[in-house]
């Protein structure tokens, strides 16, 4: 019986299937190793450094749950960031300026979003433009409309905005006399956080357990197979740009939440960050592989760079960008090695027929 | 009959009709827009057409390699990040001693040369770095020169350790503020380079193999073409290239600025290359489109300027003009066009 | 009899730019029978097969299933009605499970969610069928061909299929492999289904299907009993013997004393091609004979290192040469035109001139250039030459017919003055004209002392051309023949396996 248990889980570890997140955890937990070990002293170990992991980095994790299924069917969108910020700007010009309900103006924000998704996803599977520059696009258009709102930071100024972003959950604990009191330092997350466990959870459940989710694998995996398997891989991309603009809003709302105004200028590159929190959470570029509890991983792994920096406080937070990049190398290095050595072929960059 | 390249050409005179229609609107509503004045004291020509020329060099000189990279079938996105390195190096070396020069002005601590070499080796280096993890291992472009996108401005600010230093030293601000024959030295630079490029891609046979590897790679092996060895190049190209852009925008604003120099220069070049009629999908590529497509982004730009329109809404008029020009170009919508000019001309044919 | 058909298709056509890929094709598959679909390469099986999948729409014909018009618009609507195909390549995804390529798109749903556990539970039972006892819950990538091959089977085999199409199943199994599909075969068949099974190994036609139909040239030439014909009876049917009169042509005659242009010592890649050995003197004309499959591209590729030689020694001129990729092939005056034009030969929005000038200026280095003037000889030349139909050399390759297309290859070749030139299937999918003139070509470039590799699938310009011929069978070298005297039932012979013959 303990034999077989412990057959099964070699056979969980040597499946190339998880190797990749497993990668992501393993490096995760290293590196928060060292940061125990090295600024353990520092406050490094505490709940609230962990915690603030979370909703420091919430946005990205929420707007990474989209991106993850578009790269696993093998595209890429350049307008997260750009959507988002635009997001923001509608709930900051609506409710500040215009005295709209914030609520209506997230569900116009999130319609917009969802609408503009559908388009580049129209764009790339009907007239087979290639995802980056459809998405790119999609970027500039979102950016430029930004700016026609207001080319200045609008701080929002609304209660029911200051209530959803001031609600928190503390974590908390029994003192001597019995009594349940905040842990010291505070340590507590917010309806960001909540918000960006809930989608990577449904992100999870689609991928996993939904017909949808697996066709999704299916299209990254081989297009031209899936075609013939008779799945519908229009549909299927469509769908994904789709729930792509929704998280890239839900990104938005969660940014816009966290900061308070609106910019058209917010979240500039901000689509890098969430493209490589992917990849450094296994998800391969080319299509086909990737999990949602990688992407979560990738995320916090993104997130612990900058704050061991902040830790040491002498090296410059400019190293984190290096780290990230050769973050991504490594990773992408690795993939290369998974696949060739479990045989899978290496896809060429696509020609068109001449 | 006439043959196909002339559609080719068209795409060309499509450019410059276009910027020509953008010009004539813009003489129509301020017909100062086209007056050129020579300034005495300056010794430089002064006006909105050289100013956009002026401009426009940083973007045509990176698309210059973006063109070939394209017609390989890739994208480079981390032009943009090339040019933050090369002026954060420039200015590295013009001035890092704070406490023996605490204010900027006409001095180097480096010898000039190393400020102009050393950037331009860094930024080619690190073409070379995209190009062999794109032709050696045959990395997806997109990936392959994302990991400098991201890192290449970490080590822009590593390397002046976050800081934006100005410098008033009078060769280096020469770079991208002198004039030569009356005009900006930007616009020299641009047409040495331009001129260089154009003659080893046209009088060699670069070109034309670079054509065949993005139009047929695997034709192109059994033709005897060793096309890992041409991508390397083609990458390693337009990392110099970035580097020399980067050196004009440091010069321009006499600082370095890690954050922002060559903000979303990818997106620009990228879109002066498909402007210029050189499809996403590679193959045949023309440079003199690059270039008259630079051309009117700046114009737009600049029209955008005059006409006291926020700068930042550029995005979207730039966002029409893709959209347009991309779906033109598309498969599906191109045999749409073939197959209704076939028809028409069989139309044709029956009634005559 | 005929209530026991249960597909029949009639008069089917499909136009093709340039070429009629089928000509009125009919086709009757009954219940319970298994029937060969045969026919050389271009013949247009695969089209029929893809016109009864939904993927290519015929232009005209009748599809009728069970006694109802039907017309197929797709894969999954083709499935949906119950035919359901294999393909010859294997069209799974390599980065889902085992079990997911077995069940994806119909996956059983247990309260809204898919059913993982019945999934992996029923692969196993289902694979247990042929002999298959794999972790199901690994990545389909991490098993070789043959396990993938009897996956695509599995699904093809568990939906409800009245109709199974399996394109060249057996081409990546072993003989075993092979036994146990043919097993399940039998059992399908047992339960009433139609199989419409294609291959190019005859043995399994012969031992596995009650009827065949064969195809040529997008026509149909004859439906057969498996009893009432023999394999050299079938293959002659394949091949054709459509001689024509317009060939006059002689071979090239050959010098005495001429020495030995190339020398293969044993050359192979394992599980390709196996142990090739021939030599082959100056000016002459060496003819590769054999199915599709058998190994004659193989060989020509690792001549000029397309493909890497793994085993075995080549000399050229009597020098051994190492030969890793086509640039040190080109170095040793090789030339090679490959057998997929499209793919391999043309670059097809380069023009007439850049694409002949290509193959001269990869030799001479890309700091060499050729001028324009030198280019524009060239191709006027070549043109003029090979009578090249265009109006000037500056229209693009592929705008060409495929036999002009043809010739603006070969002219590519000829440009670099090689000593030792490899054709494949240089007369494929163009017409008999052109066809000629190629072939009276290579007779003249022979005389003037080239030495030449004709690949073909025709017999009978094979044997028309060749000095020698060298006929291939699974991979090896299964005879050699004396191109005078030989006739076309020679060759048939060894390539049906009934004679191995070394008459050289």
């Amino acid at each position: 019986m303990d034999k077989k248990k412990s057959n099964r889980f070699i056979n969980f570890i040597t499946n190339p299937k998880y190797l990749m997140v497993l990668a992501t955890i393993g490096i995760f937990l290293a590196i928060y190793i060292f940061g125990a070990v090295v600024y353990g002293n520092k406050g490094f170990t505490k709940l609230r450094t962990f915690a603030m992991l979370f909703v420091d980095n919430a946005y990205i994790g929420i707007s990474a749950v989209g991106m993850t299924m578009v790269l696993i069917t093998g595209g890429i969108d350049l307008s997260v960031a750009a959507v988002a910020s635009l997001t923001g700007m509608f709930i900051a010009y609506g409710t500040t300026i215009l005295n709209i309900h914030p609520f209506v103006c997230m569900a116009f924000a999130i319609v917009v979003a969802i609408a503009l998704g559908l388009a580049m996803g129209a764009m790339v599977t009907y007239l087979k433009i290639p995802p980056f520059v459809a998405t790119l696009t999609g970027m500039f258009l979102a950016r430029g409309v930004c700016s026609l709102i207001s080319r200045d930071s609008i701080s929002i100024d609304n209660d029911l905005i200051d209530k959803l972003a001031g609600w928190k959950i503390y974590f908390m604990k029994l003192n001597d006399a019995g009594e349940w009191v905040k842990i010291k330092p505070v340590a507590y997350i917010n309806l960001n956080v909540v918000m960006f466990i809930v989608m990577i959870l449904i992100g999870t459940y689609i991928l996993q357990k939904t017909r949808f989710g697996r066709n999704v694998y299916a299209v990254g995996g081989n297009e031209q197979s899936a075609r013939l398997m008779g799945l519908p891989v229009d549909r299927t991309k469509m769908m994904v740009y789709g729930f792509n603009g929704l998280c890239s809003a839900l990104a938005g709302i969660a940014y816009s939440l966290y900061v308070k105004s609106g910019w058209n200028l917010a979240l500039q590159g901000g689509e890098l960050d969430v493209i490589s929190a992917a990849v450094i959470g296994g998800v391969l570029l080319s299509g086909g592989v990737g999990y949602m509890v990688g992407t979560f991983f990738g995320v916090l792994l993104k997130a612990v760079i900058p704050a061991l920096i902040t830790f040491n406080g002498t090296l410059s937070s400019w190293w984190g960008k290096i780290i990230t990049g050769a973050l991504v190398l490594l990773f992408v290095a690795l993939q290369q090695i998974v696949m060739t050595s479990s045989g899978r072929k290496k896809k060429g960059p696509k020609k068109k027929e001449t | 009959m006439k043959s196909k390249e002339s559609i080719f050409k068209s795409k060309l005179t499509w450019a410059v009709i276009a910027e020509l229609l953008i010009l004539v609107i813009a003489g129509i509503l301020e017909p100062s827009f086209f007056k050129i004045e020579y300034n005495q004291t300056t010794g430089m020509l002064y006006g909105s057409i050289i100013d956009i020329i002026n401009r426009s060099a940083e973007i045509t000189i990176i698309a210059m390699g973006m063109t070939m990279v394209i017609a390989l079938g890739g994208t480079d996105i981390s032009v943009g990040a090339l040019v933050a390195v090369a002026g954060a190096f420039a200015l590295k070396f013009l001035r890092w001693d704070v406490t023996v020069y605490p204010t900027p002005g006409d001095y180097t601590v480096y010898p000039f040369i190393l400020v102009i070499v050393v950037p331009l080796i860094i930024c080619t280096l690190m073409g070379l770095f995209n190009g062999v993890l794109i032709g050696k291992f045959k990395l997806q472009p997109i990936i392959a020169t994302l990991i400098l996108m991201v890192a290449g401005r970490g080590i822009a600010q590593i390397a002046t350790n976050g800081k934006q230093f100005t410098t008033g030293y009078t060769p280096f601000r020469f770079i991208g503020q002198g004039s030569m024959l009356g005009l900006p030295f930007p616009i020299i630079i641009t047409i040495v380079v331009c001129a260089v490029v154009m003659i080893f891609v046209r009088k060699t046979a670069f070109g034309t193999f670079v054509e065949s590897v993005g139009i047929n790679p695997n034709a192109s092996r059994v033709t005897g073409l060793k096309s890992d060895k041409i991508i390397m190049i083609v990458y390693t190209l337009t990392g110099f290239l970035s580097g020399i852009a980067g050196l004009i925008y440091s010069s321009r604003i006499s600082s370095c600025d890690s954050n922002n120099a060559g903000l979303n220069y990818e997106m620009d070049a990228i879109l002066a290359v498909v402007l210029g009629g050189t499809s996403m999908t590679g193959g045949k590529f023309s440079l003199t489109g690059t270039i008259v497509g630079s051309i009117i982004i700046r114009t737009i730009t600049t029209l955008v300027y005059y006409f006291g329109i926020t700068s930042e809404s550029i995005m979207a008029f730039k966002a029409a003009i893709i959209l347009v020009v991309i779906v033109i170009q598309s498969e599906p919508v191109g045999k749409w066009l073939a197959t209704r000019n076939a028809r028409k001309q069989k139309a044709g044919e029956l009634h005559g | 009899m005929d209530r026991d058909v249960i597909l029949t298709m009639r008069g089917i056509e499909i136009q093709f730019p340039g070429v009629k890929a089928l000509d009125g094709v009919d086709f009757t598959l009954c219940r319970g029978e298994v029937h060969a679909l045969l026919g050389e390469n271009g013949a247009g099986k695969s089209t029929l097969i893809k016109c009864l999948t939904g993927v290519n729409k015929m232009d005209a014909g009748k599809i009728e299933l069970e006694g109802k018009e039907i017309r197929p618009t797709d894969p999954k609507n083709a499935m949906d009605l119950g035919i359901s195909t294999v393909f010859q390549e294997i069209n799974l995804c390599d980065n889902l499970s085992v079990a997911e390529n077995i069940f994806i798109g119909r996956q059983p749903m247990k309260r809204g969610q898919i059913d993982w556990k019945t999934i992996n539970k029923r692969s196993a039972e289902l694979l247990e069928r042929f002999h298959v006892h794999i972790d199901v819950t690994r990545p389909l990538s991490q098993y070789s061909t043959a396990i993938q091959q009897m996956v695509s089977i599995a699904r093809a085999v568990d939906v409800d299929a009245k109709v199974l199409i399996l394109d060249e199943p057996t081409s990546s199994l072993d003989s075993a492999e092979v036994e146990r599909l043919f097993d399940v075969m039998r059992d399908l068949k047992a339960q009433g289904l139609g199989i419409i099974f294609i291959t190019h190994f005859l043995d399994q036609v012969f031992e596995m299907s009650d009827r065949m139909t064969v195809l040529r040239n997008g026509r149909l030439i004859g439906v057969y009993n498996a009893n009432e014909i023999t394999k050299l009876e079938l293959v002659s049917n394949m091949i054709g013997k459509d001689l024509d009169d317009i060939f006059d042509l002689k071979r090239a005659a050959q010098k005495d004393g001429a020495g030995m242009m190339l020398e293969a010592d044993h050359i192979g890649v394992p599980g390709k091609v196996e142990n090739i050995s021939f030599s082959q003197k100056k000016g002459e004309l060496l003819g590769f004979a054999g199915l599709l499959g058998s190994g004659r591209t193989e060989t020509a590729e690792m001549i000029f290192g397309v493909s890497r030689l793994q085993d075995g020694t080549i000399k050229i001129d009597g020098r051994t040469v190492k030969i890793n990729e086509p640039m040190d092939a080109i170095m040793s005056k090789i030339a090679f035109c490959p057998e997929d034009r499209k793919r391999d030969g043309i670059i097809g929005d380069l023009t007439i001139r850049e694409n002949i000038a290509l193959a001269l200026q990869a030799r001479r280095g890309m700091m060499k250039p050729m001028s324009r003037k030198e280019q524009d000889e060239l191709a006027e030349k070549y043109i003029k030459m090979l009578a090249i139909a265009t109006p000037d050399a500056e229209k693009k390759i592929r705008e060409l017919s495929g036999g002009n297309q043809q010739k603006v290859i070969l002219a590519r070749w000829m440009a670099t003055e090689p000593d030792l030139l490899i054709l494949d299937e240089p007369t494929r999918g163009i017409d008999v004209g052109a066809k000629a003139e190629i072939q009276r070509l290579m007779l003249e470039m022979c005389e003037e002392g080239m030495s030449i590799i004709f690949i073909s699938s025709e017999l009978d310009e094979i044997i028309r051309c060749s000095n020698r011929i060298i006929v291939m069978r699974d991979g090896k070298k299964a005879g050699e023949l004396n191109g005078e005297g030989c006739t076309q039932a020679d060759i048939m012979k060894i390539i049906a396996g009934e004679k191995d013959g070394e008459t050289a």
